[in-house]
């Protein structure tokens, strides 16, 4: 742990991590992300264990030094909250009790509402995407603050690599400290695209088979994540179960780093 | 004026327009001519334009009439000319163009209280990209910001009016799956 804070720290100095939780869409998305990977009923969740899986994912975004913005405490309180309400007893009065999950739950519902239309706005012909008018100004159509969409949804992606980051957790021992190397994103940006214009595909993987610290694995998935952003590279996958393919898509916009 | 001419009148208007011309702006060219008849001739040319199955639509959008390519070719267009950067909305510019679409007009604060994530980013975006703008103020404390959507969010989205826009998987469809404890869901969503 030391190691990692220790980088993370060393990181900051250096340069600002710019990989923020700005790239999820928040801990509403999460949970539903969660009873849908459990396959459980909305209408009755397994508060107990969603929660312990919830609250895993925020520390590996802590371990990832993601920066994990209030709003996920704010749901992982509430989780807890109606976690411990669902163990009191009922209270012997007349008045009917409701459900202590129900306020969340309609949250998450009018939530998902609000998903599903905004994918039936992507679905549709959209100009300058799909369709074009005559005369437009193409860069009219740029949306800056823009997070870039990819064909493996991000939970799916840092799923694998949480458990990918568990199966080698045995490759290190926790209470050595290394000096830090030095590599930084940026490095490990460039070390990616090198591999990659030559190889032009790499199985998720393949991609960490040099890493042999948490640091490296960490900083590879970051730069991993920051050239899915930029479009850099293509991170995608036949079907939800075939390994996660990661691709060459071109040299473009790197400058922003 | 022959029929006929003022079609082609009307499709030459629509052809040099970079915006989609309504039949307001068009009435003020055909002095002599009623909307009715405006509009029963621009049906009548988008009809004979989807008849003679070319590349280029005649569509209504946005309240008015507008030629766009045909959607099975754009990618073409996009090879033909580099530099056209796809026009991409985010997930998450699509989450808060979808809450602020229907729930209009509504403060970031009510965007922000569904999504339960930060939006003012995404906000201010879209508002410079002017898909997005203010509507006025809430008259509540502090006087926050009303947001709605413009024209262009429709003409980007292909859109007649904002009526046009699908309903949302309703209330009652939901409710109806409650289970029976939280039954008194229902009537607080319904109350909404």
């Amino acid at each position: 742990m030391n190691e990692i804070n220790q980088a993370a720290g060393s990181m900051d100095v250096r340069e600002p991590c710019l990989i923020k939780l700005q790239l999820f869409e928040g801990p509403l998305d999460l949970l539903l992300h969660l009873i849908k990977k459990n396959e459980v009923d909305i209408y009755d969740i397994p508060i107990a264990v969603i929660t312990e899986q919830y609250i895993e994912y925020l520390e590996l975004m802590k371990d990832m030094n993601l920066q994990v913005v209030g709003e996920y405490l704010v749901i992982a309180a509430e989780l807890s909250l109606i976690k411990s309400r669902m163990l009191l007893p009922k209270p012997v009065v007349e008045q009917e009790e409701e459900d202590p999950r129900a306020e969340l739950v309609r949250r998450l519902i009018e939530y998902q509402r609000y998903k599903d239309a905004a994918t039936g706005l992507s679905d549709r012909d959209i100009l300058g995407r799909d369709v074009f008018k005559r005369d437009f100004d193409s860069t009219a159509y740029e949306v800056e603050e823009e997070v870039e969409l990819v064909p493996v949804d991000l939970w799916a992606l840092i799923e694998t690599f949480r458990e990918f980051y568990q199966r080698r957790s045995h490759l290190w021992a926790e209470d050595i400290v290394f000096e830090v190397e030095g590599v930084t994103v940026e490095e490990k940006i460039a070390d990616v695209m090198e591999i990659l214009k030559e190889k032009r595909a790499l199985k998720f993987e393949e991609l960490f088979d040099d890493c042999n610290s948490k640091f490296d694995l960490v900083i590879t998935f970051l730069a991993l994540l920051e050239l899915a952003r930029t479009e850099n590279v293509l991170v995608a996958q036949e079907s939800p179960d075939s390994p996660i393919l990661i691709s060459y898509s071109g040299e473009n916009s790197l400058g922003i780093l | 004026m022959e029929s006929s001419d003022i079609m082609k009148a009307i499709e030459c208007i629509i052809f040099v327009s970079d915006q989609p011309v309504s039949v307001d702006k068009l009435q003020q060219v055909f002095t002599e001519l009623e909307r009715s008849d405006i509009r029963k001739h621009l049906k009548e040319m988008i009809e004979e334009w989807a008849a003679l199955d070319r590349g280029i639509l005649l569509e209504e959008v946005a309240g008015g009439f507008q030629f766009r390519t045909d959607p099975a070719y754009g990618e073409y267009v996009t090879n033909y000319n580099k530099k056209i950067k796809k026009f991409r909305l985010s997930r998450a510019a699509l989450e808060v163009l979808a809450i602020i679409a229907y729930k209009q007009p509504v403060t970031r604060v009510e965007v922000e209280s569904i999504r339960g994530v930060d939006s003012s980013g995404v906000i201010n975006a879209l508002l410079e990209r002017r898909i997005l703008e203010i509507k006025g103020r809430k008259e509540v404390i502090g006087r926050p910001f009303l947001y709605g959507t413009t024209t262009e969010f429709l003409e980007v989205f292909g859109l007649k009016s904002l009526k046009d826009l699908p309903t949302l998987k309703e209330i009652d469809e939901i409710s109806k799956n409650l289970e029976p404890g939280i039954s008194d869901l229902s009537e607080q969503l319904s109350e909404q």
